[in-house]
């Protein structure tokens, strides 16, 4: 005779940025809400920060690229038909406990971007729905920044003041000025004062994403799940869920799991909510379905399970000035950016746009590896180069809007499984036409705009591959479920128990760091559950 | 130490060879048996070792210093992605060295130690750079009531 399985309210799979968000949402309503993680907690009190070979850490623990970290967590990624290589972090937090904490919000007519633009498809929700969401998900996340962006619609005062300029981002920022361009100090997810629940200000130190030994940049391990599991939410780590089983009635109704030690487990549950990353999560749901070993894939009646994988590509144009600006202090990556080239101009040749975000310099061995350049030479010329780089460097990213394409995406190879026995993720990209068109032209206006701060040397590498930080699109939100994957709730059309809330569901890509609208997006689908399980909400801003 | 440490030392000193600004030379054993063991745990790290010792030969450490690199120039034409990761522990291993941070220190201003817990000191955000951009008009694209469209 089998065990009954265990029972809960709500499984959520993945316990990174969206889940968070959706839990503590959820939380204190009497529901029995049970997270399931593959990684473990991440000790953020002994970061690699704290070690004098810190950089070394950046090379293979914190490195972003799953097959080069290879931690006890980790999956391979079959990475070969793709320029722009895996990044994510497989940890309670995922990937915020190794990113740079910009926080940007989408424009208004990213929601909008078929009407507009005549391009990809339009967004089921609008900027306005997100509104509350976005503020709420602010204040949890100790935001610094600015209000009055006129690249923006106009947004409550942020919680914490902006974060302090160095040399490097000043010179920019007059660059940006001689040009009469627009550009604006980062909403940052990093906190500027310190607040009340221990967390201190950020002390300036530089590598954010060794995780932050001062709690100062936001992770979701120290921001929402400390409330979340003070508030009743099950957190288990280590728990890896190979699939999610159909039941008669066109509900999902096993979770199964394997934990780390290798004891298998079902869950059933009355909801469950997939929030793995727009790659981890298209792989489990491709993987899933009846049977014991992979099925034909749930809630892929639209065939787009997978599909339409965006990825911002992304230019890094780098400055090197004469004077020593001691560029590597301040966080890495959180300190202005430039709208200019935002919204669509055709006469550009393009559609849609790409925000220049800037990049400090990075310490010593980063440096010499190239850093966002090229690696220094060896030999007779290389100390002469070090001294003519180091800390006299700032960068620009031109982050692109990428849109959708069906043929790049996620798929399984089943004949290659790893160590948890499921197969493992193949990506697949191209970068399309008008991508190709937007990178060129945001190149030469990053060059533009560090010449104009004056910088000597501009050094560009059009395309950084280490980056695929933002997995997008492959389990897309809309209204017609012979188009999408998911309501606007995040409810997937054709199994009403089951849903998605990482990045998958975005239609677009829209130009900025997509993790602000991915939990914005996790929020009001939560409180868009509660209403339809009867239960109490409470106001969003 | 192995027996191959000498040669592996005398490669080091050719990647990094040291200045009279002050540079260290990577050419000393201690950092020879670190990088031994640093590219040894990195991918496809082990064969790359073995490839370039044997390119070398003992008769390396005796080669004058132009006829050496014109070795590792070819080392480097002939099998480039083996070459780069040795150039990568070289450098993993040098720039994490505290004489050669040391001299980094000295030498460039930075401070020579891990960057918490002190951080740094920077100067609270200046209003007035905004000056200029303050001026600007919004210029986000409205959607006023568009409703979504279905199209594809
Ligand atoms: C180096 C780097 C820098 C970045 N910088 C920024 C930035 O500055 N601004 C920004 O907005 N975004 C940034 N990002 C992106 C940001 O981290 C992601 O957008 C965000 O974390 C996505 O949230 P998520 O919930 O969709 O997925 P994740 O945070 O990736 O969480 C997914 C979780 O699911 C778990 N999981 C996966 N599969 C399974 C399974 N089968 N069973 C159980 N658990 C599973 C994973 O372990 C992980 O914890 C950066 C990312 C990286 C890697």
């Amino acid at each position: 005779m089998r065990n009954a399985p265990e029972t809960a309210d709500i499984v959520i799979v993945g316990a990174g940025a969206s889940s968070a968000a959706m839990a503590w949402r959820l939380s204190g309503k009497g529901l029995k809400i049970v997270v399931l993680e593959r990684g473990d907690w991440v000790d953020q009190h002994r970061s690699p920060s704290l070690r004098p070979d810190w950089e070394l850490a950046l090379q293979s623990e914190y490195h972003a690229n799953p097959n080069i970290r290879r931690a006890p967590a980790d999956y391979p990624v079959n990475e070969v038909d793709t320029p722009i290589k895996p990044a994510i972090f497989n940890a309670v937090g995922g990937g915020t406990i190794r990113w740079g904490a910009h926080f940007p919000r989408q424009h208004p007519s990213d929601f909008r971007v078929r009407s507009l633009d005549g391009v990809a498809v339009d967004w089921p929700l609008t900027y306005d729905d997100l509104v509350p969401y976005y503020d709420l998900n602010d204040r949890m996340m100790g935001v610094s920044g600015l209000a009055g962006d006129p690249a923006n619609p106009d947004r409550a005062v942020r919680p914490n003041p902006p974060l302090p300029m160095c040399p490097a981002t000043r010179a920019l920022a007059g660059g940006f000025d001689e040009l009469g361009w627009h550009w604006w100090p980062s909403d940052a997810a990093i906190l500027s004062v310190d607040d009340a629940n221990g967390r201190s200000a950020c002390n300036s130190c530089g590598p954010c994403g060794l995780g932050c030994p001062r709690y100062a940049r936001a992770s979701v391990d120290v921001t929402y799940w400390r409330s979340a599991i003070t508030a009743g939410i099950e957190l288990r780590t280590g728990h890896v869920v190979r699939k999610l089983e159909m039941g008669k009635v066109g509900q999902v109704n096993l979770v199964r799991y394997i934990n780390s030690n290798g004891h298998e487990g079902t869950i059933s549950s009355q909801v469950v909510v997939v929030a793995c990353n727009g790659l981890g999560s298209a792989r489990l749901l491709l993987a899933s379905g009846d049977g014991d070993r992979d099925g034909d894939g749930i809630a892929n009646a639209s065939g787009l399970v997978g599909r339409n994988l965006m990825l911002h590509p992304t230019a890094i144009v780098t400055g090197v000035f004469k004077e020593q600006l001691k560029s590597y202090r301040g966080p890495f990556a959180s300190a202005l950016y430039s709208q200019e080239f935002y919204e669509s101009d055709r006469e550009r040749g393009f559609v849609r746009g790409f925000q220049l975000q800037a990049l400090r310099g990075q310490g010593p061995l980063s440096t010499a590896l190239g850093g966002y350049m090229r690696r220094l030479p060896w030999g007779t010329g290389h100390h002469s180069r070090f001294v003519r780089e180091f800390g006299r460097t700032v960068s620009l990213t031109v982050t692109c809007d990428d849109l959708p394409e069906s043929e790049n995406r996620v798929t399984l190879e089943p004949g290659n499984r790893d160590r948890w026995d499921m197969a493992i993720p193949r990506m697949y990209y191209r970068l399309g036409e008008n991508t190709k068109r937007m990178i060129a032209f945001g190149i030469d206006r990053a060059r533009e705009a560090l010449e104009a701060a004056g910088a000597r040397d501009v050094v560009v590498n059009p395309l950084a591959r280490q980056a695929g930080f933002h997995m997008l699109g492959t389990a897309r939100m809309g209204l017609d479920p012979k188009s999408s994957v998911v309501d606007a709730d995040c409810r997937c059309h054709t199994v009403d128990n089951l849903m998605i809330i990482d990045g998958s569901v975005f239609p677009t890509a829209s130009a900025v760091n997509p993790t602000p609208t991915i939990q914005a997006i996790a929020l009001r689908a939560a409180d868009r559950l509660l209403a339809r399980l009867g239960m109490p909400q409470e106001r969003a801003a | 130490m192995t027996t191959r440490d000498p040669l592996l030392a005398s490669f080091l000193g050719h990647l990094l060879p040291g200045d009279h600004n002050g540079w260290p030379t990577a050419s000393t054993l201690h950092l020879a048996r670190r990088f031994r063991e640093h590219v040894t745990r990195t991918p496809d790290g082990t064969s790359a070792l073995a490839l370039i010792l044997d390119h070398l030969g003992d008769g390396f450490m005796k080669r004058a210093p132009d006829d050496a690199n014109a070795l590792l120039l070819k080392f480097e034409e002939e099998a480039p992605d083996e070459f780069e990761r040795l150039v990568v522990a070289a450098y993993s291993v040098y720039y994490t060295d505290p004489g050669v941070l040391a001299a980094v220190e000295r030498l460039t201003g930075y401070e020579a130690r891990p960057p918490q817990p002190l951080g740094h000191e920077l100067e609270p955000f200046d209003e007035a750079l905004l000056a200029n951009v303050r001026r600007r008009e919004p210029f986000w694209r409205r959607i006023n009531d568009i409703l979504p469209s279905d199209r594809e």
